[in-house]
């Protein structure tokens, strides 16, 4: 072995790389399934674009709008990600922190309307921390790993959401498994005017280049790299404790996830329902993953997420491809991803 | 003489490091055939040559008189070639039986059944080798000893002509390497040939017919072992010569005004039978090389980590500065991340300085001028300082490492094994280094060098203590005779050599 000064390419503009290959690599093989299955594949993602780009309110009120609750998501697994904590349990912190913000916004009676959005917002980012903070313990305290622990949270959190709707917090109309409409007060007030795009998403991007800038330029966010890329490093070269790390990369990551869920309902929805989130959560994992877990390129991605979901309905209506497929399209580039990811790994390290 | 094996000019590499050259080896059937050497002399990569784990780059390989080209431990094991390797290779939720089973391919039945008979014939070849198996409880219910006969019942099942044993006495309490070697005399006896990987003289002596030596990839001697002492088995292993011309330790040479920077006072971590470290005293001063030679595994990781501030001891004081620079064992693992750039691997040491910090942000700019002056000074072989640390070669990863660590090694500096993998020239330039920071200016930081290779020890000590079961042994620096010092390192530890 010679001493090797081999070139890297950065890893940003490997990701942009790869990301961009994957959704080609999708693209064509979703065109080949879709003529399989008798459709026209351009006729099918025409719509697709129309429905996702077509117009700027289409952009706006409809791409963006479902791309947020992604973002949100995608950066809560990303950041938790990156800190080595497989945290599969966005969705449970989402809906924790969607009944938290509910159940403060709709007990909080005559309260200043100024302070009615902070608190809920605060009240929602909590009950996503607390969430997520038993799975922390018991990694932290017990060894248990979090994959499990996280994941089976999502389904106490889903059931815990649905006696609430149905029982404590049901509306006081009482005919649907719903709660009462939040007051106004408690409404995310739109971003731009005539649109239905709301404070949500600039939050979204905020904490995106936050995260970003913690990661890259605080103490705090070099630790967590650190730990993340090796715990033995962490503790032998950095000399540092990585226990705190894994707690506050599980608390930062629910905090987020929980207001996705609570931004969701103060922007869009006003009521808590059963069924919410149609898995966001699990959505926010190929997110972050497509992103390579970088906040900044998790704004994108969710875009271009938040953009299938929005041109899908307009795919099943103008050419008649059922939605379904979306959500294979979905699956497909996360597939897409993770072989990129892998022969890209292999391309760099194969030599080693 | 019938050959069971053997092994002609043997060569391999791996990157710069040279890990046999030229060895050739010969196995007697019946033979059981002691290999020794050092921590890094080659032992195991010989054994794993043999077992098929590694092809050699140059010699040849025979097997029973046919050369033979090893792809795998599959193509050695159909061959009569069988391993036990170090940490063994067992299902611990299966029982004995089951384990023994499911490496032998004649157990099975065409429909992946166990044959009926196979039972019986698993027992009668345990009692045959009068080998004391436990066959029916799960593995993981095991003594380590009891799960190396196990092992070895597993390897034998098969006809087997050589058998590789790659230290297996690391493992056993003393009354267990007795019953481990009367086993291994049995299958002696039945001309299997028997390869013991170690490096314990006595135990070697006690039981092998002939002894191979090797020494940092050579071969150094191979004699019958009625006719060798420990003592000419150690000078063998160390070698003699080499210490003298390139001494740089300096005995006395602080004893007027010197000042301690750390002092370890009867310090034990661990309990039971054997403690990692064990009523472990020492100072060390300004200026000074303490050197701390042993073989690996006699509780040196623990010392590091205690004397980095990282370990508390159980009982004893330690008194360290706060802050001490640390060149630990692993690069690889512990010393960087590799995914990280040079310059964040040395903000490992510098994010929680305030001198690095603007606010609440790195100074990423300060951080990356030291990095670039370290990289300039160490002559690290690297494009940039935002090159990535995985794609340096090992001494150049060595380098950075060793130059993060100086820059908080104001007061101590503990290295561990600090050349081990390098080539010499890299070997060189990190052994310069460690001996111009002891030497120069005028608080100079007390240096602790941890390492198994006695030359290194020799070569840059000014005091010398041997660590040997977790205790720490002091020796005259004025005696060192290499000798003297191997035989101590490859003791019982008991203090007397």
């Amino acid at each position: 072995m010679t001493p090797r000064t081999r070139a890297r390419l950065r890893p940003e503009f490997l990701a942009t790389i790869t990301a961009t290959a994957a959704v080609v690599a999708t693209m064509a093989v979703a065109a080949a399934l879709l003529a399989l299955g008798g459709h026209s594949p351009g006729e099918a993602f025409a719509a697709l674009a129309r429905g996702a780009f077509g117009t700027w309110d289409r952009f706006v009120s409809f791409t963006l709008v479902r791309a947020t609750p992604l973002l949100l998501t995608g950066l809560a697994v990303a950041f938790a990600f990156r800190a080595r904590v497989w945290n599969i349990g966005a969705e449970g912190q989402l809906h924790a922190g969607a009944l938290a913000g509910v159940a403060v916004a709709l007990v909080l009676p005559g309260a200043g309307a100024v302070l009615v959005l902070p608190v809920t917002l605060l009240a929602a980012a909590a009950a996503g921390a607390l969430w997520a903070s038993i799975p922390a313990a018991m990694k932290t305290g017990m060894g248990v790993g979090e994959v499990i622990t996280t994941l089976l949270m999502n389904f106490v959190a889903l059931f815990l959401a649905q006696f609430l709707v149905q029982g404590p917090l049901r509306e006081s109309r009482g005919v649907f498994n719903q709660t009462d409409e939040i007051p106004a007060a408690a409404h995310l007030p739109a971003l731009l005017p005539d649109t239905r795009l709301h404070l949500g998403f600039l939050i979204g991007v905020v904490i995106a280049v936050g995260l970003w800038l913690y990661l890259t330029r605080t103490p705090g966010g070099f630790r967590l790299r650190a730990a993340g890329a090796s715990v033995k490093a962490a503790e032998v070269s950095g000399r540092f404790s990585v226990a705190p790390v894994i707690w506050l990369s599980f608390l930062v990551s629910g905090a987020i996830a929980g207001l996705a869920g609570w931004i969701q309902i103060a922007g869009v929805t006003h009521r808590m329902y059963e069924g919410l989130s149609p898995g966001w959560g699990y959505t926010a994992i190929a997110v972050a993953l497509l992103a390579r877990l970088h906040p900044l390129a998790v704004v994108v991605t969710a875009i271009v997420f938040g953009a299938l979901s929005a041109g899908g309905g307009a795919m099943q209506r103008e050419a008649g491809v059922p939605e379904v497929w979306v959500r294979g399209i979905e699956a497909l580039v996360i597939l897409a991803v993770l072989t990129a990811d892998r022969i890209v790994q292999w391309t760099t390290h194969s030599r080693d | 003489m019938t050959v069971a094996a053997r092994l002609d000019s043997i060569t391999r590499r791996f990157g710069p490091v040279t890990a046999l050259d030229k060895v050739d080896f010969e196995l007697a059937p019946g033979e059981i055939h002691g290999l020794l050497g050092e921590n890094g002399a080659g032992k195991t990569t010989l054994a794993n040559i043999l077992g098929g784990l590694l092809a050699p780059d140059a010699g040849r390989v025979e097997i029973g008189g046919q050369r033979v080209e090893l792809r795998s431990a599959r193509d050695a094991r159909a061959l009569g070639v069988a391993m036990v390797h170090q940490h063994f290779s067992l299902v611990p939720r299966f029982t004995g039986f089951e384990n023994v089973a499911l490496f032998n391919g004649e157990a099975w039945t065409r429909r992946g059944m166990i044959a009926p008979g196979y039972r019986s014939q698993v027992e009668a070849h345990a009692s045959e080798l009068k080998l004391d198996v436990e066959l029916d409880a799960p593995v993981a219910a095991l003594g380590v000893g009891e799960r190396q006969r196990v092992e070895i019942l597993k390897a034998l099942m098969s006809e087997t002509r050589v058998l590789l044993l790659d230290e297996p006495t690391a493992v056993l309490a003393p009354q267990e390497v007795d019953g481990l070697f009367a086993v291994l005399r049995e299958v002696a006896g039945a001309g299997t040939a028997i390869v013991l990987v170690a490096h314990k003289l006595d135990e070697v002596l006690a039981v092998a017919d002939r002894v191979t030596v090797l020494r940092r990839g050579r071969h150094v001697l191979t004699e019958e072992a009625a006719g060798l002492s420990a003592g000419e088995l150690a000078e063998a292993m160390v070698g003699r010569a080499l210490a003298a011309p390139s001494v740089r330790g300096q005995e006395g040479r602080l004893e007027a005004d010197s000042v301690p920077v750390a002092v370890l006072g009867d310090v034990t971590v661990g309990t039971g039978d054997a403690p990692a470290l064990s009523d472990v005293s020492m100072t060390v001063h300004r200026g000074e090389i303490f050197g701390i030679a042993g073989v690996d595994g006699n509780g040196q990781r623990a010392l590091a980590a205690v004397l980095a501030g990282t370990l508390k001891p159980d009982t004893g004081t330690a008194t360290l500065p706060g802050e001490v620079g640390w060149i630990p064992q692993d690069r690889g693992e512990e010393g960087l991340v590799k995914e990280f750039t040079i310059t964040e691997n040395v903000a490992l040491a510098l994010h929680e300085k305030p001198g690095y910090r603007r606010g609440p942000w790195l100074d990423w700019a300060r951080i990356g001028g030291t990095s670039a002056a370290l990289v300039d000074d160490l002559d690290v072989l690297a494009r940039s300082p935002d090159t990535s640390a995985g794609t340096l070669s090992g001494g150049n990863q060595q380098k950075v490492v060793t130059g993060r660590e100086f820059l908080r090694a104001g007061e101590l500096l503990v290295a561990e094994s600090p050349t081990r993998g390098l080539d010499v020239k890299a070997t060189r330039a990190v052994r310069d280094r460690i001996v111009q920071l002891a030497r120069t200016g005028n608080r100079p930081p007390g240096v602790v060098l941890i390492s198994a290779d006695l030359d290194e020890v020799l070569e840059l000590a000014d005091r010398i203590a041997v660590m040997v079961r977790g205790r720490l042994i002091p020796v005259e620096r004025d005696d060192h005779n290499a000798a003297a010092i191997g035989a101590l390192m490859l003791s019982a530890g008991d203090g007397t050599p």
